[in-house]
């Protein structure tokens, strides 16, 4: 199963906005994908089992080289929500 | 005959009889139903918020549970008269909310927000919903304080406006070094501390020696790293208090891990709450933006957005011994409270701090531990207020024999406390002064901008480039434009 990280500071409040948005936006197009919250501050890039990052924190520059980051902002401004939809789902189809 | 005062009361007592969890989802329903919600997504956001309360009350009294048996045996065997336990922001959220300003907060400050966006008095539009409790539990404070609804309602008004100047004054700040433009951050936890600590971010950075003195945030972050996960910091904190505490290893072995239960599942509860509120919030959203398109403003958000930047991780970690030790320190001058709960969530209190001085990890944390050592004292005086919050709670369950608690996510912040203090003055005098503080506040914003006044100087004091990594990717830019969709959902159909 693809796994999808939603990153915010809490991984309580805004996480799970995007978290909503993210599993409704992949069940409608029918793709299955394992999706959980976590702290930016739990997280290390040595050891990250995610085919994406989402986070509305924005995440230190280490995980970009390891894992797809999408910018989990759009979520919560309502501006630009389709493109960073788009882009989580390609980053799931092409891991 | 009554009076409409005793009426209103009498209203008032019918629903804190009823409590939030029946309140709150008919609040929920209504607003939900009047910005377009479906019937059927209104009613199931109402009873997901109400059930997520449950949740959180059931947890919050496991709390209760052990505090109550180590915090006064701690401040008895220390020495230390820290008697006053910090019980964190979930517990204080659910206070908040299930206060008489919090039924009402979210429809009121919606209107407010509308009313002075339209009067062009901020440019910030608060879609942050949940961080409305914040504001609330300034009106609950102020509840405590005159035991009147109105002033305290008057009084939550003026925080909330307070936030959305704040975060018209921090926005350019938020914009130049975060490279996050067209966001800002009404978010009373980060906000609330600006007026305090801009003067003190502009002394330090006078101060010579102290500019180069160098700390890498990232080498920090890896070894502070598990004050970052809750959990562990509940248990390692739980088994020092409890064998401080004078428990046995056993006892003290299980108060730690009531103490990890507690941090990891509270914010597991708030979680359903937030998936109750999270489609009003859209709604709000949708409704709020439709109606100011074509103008610029900055959406409001959580700072939240802003913790993903190393030097602000590793100053939140930081924070955690500074906290403990500041309040062991300064316990002979008047402080009396332990950060307990909260001391996982110093990154909320770093994320503005880090950008006025410029991104340098030591100044950050000598500026945290300033407006920290000072919201110490603060949350030892609203004591009493959180702790008649809590013990006049018909549905969080505390044990009795321990009745001192207090908040260091809101309690700490100069915002929330200078409301406690002004409204123990006459209420005359306590509105006048707010509302000079509103005016002043509004100048300030027009007449010293922080973006272009303070980043230049620091830049040059740091003879380096400011921003240490611009946070998201190139995707971020699609939230630059400045000028907002007028309709944000006509490219999701």
């Amino acid at each position: 199963m693809k796994k999808v990280f939603v990153v915010c500071a809490t991984g309580i409040a805004t996480s799970t906005m995007v978290r909503m948005r993210v599993e409704e936006y992949l069940n409608e197009r029918g793709i299955k994908a394992e999706i959980s919250q976590y702290r930016v501050g739990e997280l290390s890039a040595d050891r990250i089992d995610a085919d994406v990052i989402v986070s509305t924190s924005g995440m230190p520059p280490e995980f970009a080289k390891v894992v797809p980051v999408v910018n989990g902002v759009p979520f919560l401004t309502g501006i630009g929500e389709e493109a960073a939809l788009k882009e989580i789902e390609a980053a799931l189809s092409a891991s | 005959m009554p009076g409409i005062e005793d009426i209103l009361s009498s209203i008032g007592d019918f629903l804190n009889g009823l409590g939030p969890t029946v309140v709150l989802p008919v609040v929920i329903i209504i607003l939900g139903l009047i910005l377009r919600m479906k019937w059927s997504s209104a009613i199931r956001s109402g009873i997901t918020v109400a059930v997520g309360f449950v949740g959180i009350f059931l947890t919050v009294g496991l709390l209760g549970t052990t505090v109550s048996v180590i915090g006064e045996a701690f401040a008895k065997n220390t020495g230390t008269g820290l008697s006053v336990i910090d019980i964190g922001w979930p517990a204080a959220s659910s206070l908040a909310f299930g206060s008489p300003i919090g039924y009402i907060i979210i429809p009121i400050g919606i209107v407010l927000n509308i009313i002075l966006l339209f009067v062009r008095a901020t440019k910030t539009l608060d879609v942050d919903l949940w961080n409305f409790w914040h504001i609330a539990f300034v009106g609950a404070l102020v509840q405590f304080v005159t035991n009147n609804f109105w002033v305290a309602l008057i009084a939550a008004i003026f925080a909330f406006v307070i936030a959305l100047f704040l975060a018209d004054w921090s926005a350019p700040l938020v914009e130049k070094y975060y490279g996050m433009p067209g966001i800002s951050i009404p978010h009373l936890q980060s906000a609330g501390y600006m007026m305090l600590a801009v003067p003190f971010a502009m002394l330090l950075r006078k101060i010579p020696g102290l500019r180069n003195m160098k700390l890498n945030p990232d080498t920090t972050r890896r070894k502070f790293g598990l004050f970052g996960e809750p959990m562990i910091l509940g248990f390692v904190i739980g088994l020092i208090l409890g064998l401080v505490a004078g428990q046995d290893v056993g006892t003290a072995l299980a108060t730690a891990i009531t103490i990890a239960a507690v941090m990891l599942l509270i914010p597991r509860m708030v979680v359903i709450l937030m998936e109750g509120l999270t489609p009003v919030a859209v709604a709000a959203r949708k409704f709020m933006t439709k109606r100011f398109a074509g103008r610029e403003f900055y959406i409001g958000l959580d700072s939240a957005v802003l913790v993903g930047s190393p030097a602000v991780i590793a100053a939140g970690l930081l924070m955690v011994p500074v906290e403990l030790l500041l309040a062991l320190g300064l316990s002979p001058i008047g402080n009396e409270t332990l950060p307990f709960v909260d001391l996982a969530d110093g990154v909320f209190v770093a994320a503005l701090l880090v950008p006025l001085v410029g991104g340098d990890l030591i100044l950050t944390v000598i500026l945290g531990a300033i407006v920290m050592g000072i919201g110490l004292w603060f949350a030892t005086q609203i004591a009493p207020a959180v702790s008649q919050m809590v013990a006049s709670s018909t549905t969080i369950d505390f044990p009795s024999g321990y009745d001192s608690f207090t908040v260091m996510s809101d309690g700490a912040v100069p915002v929330s406390y200078g409301f406690y203090y002004l409204f123990q003055t006459p209420v005359a005098v306590a509105i006048i002064v707010g509302l000079l503080v509103l005016v002043g506040l509004f100048f300030l914003k027009q007449k010293f901008p922080l973006g272009e006044r303070l980043l230049p100087v620091l830049a040059n004091a740091a003879g380096e480039s400011l921003v240490d990594e611009p946070i998201g990717e190139k995707g971020s830019a699609s939230v630059a434009s400045k000028s907002v969709d007028p309709n944000p959902d006509s490219a999701e159909k």
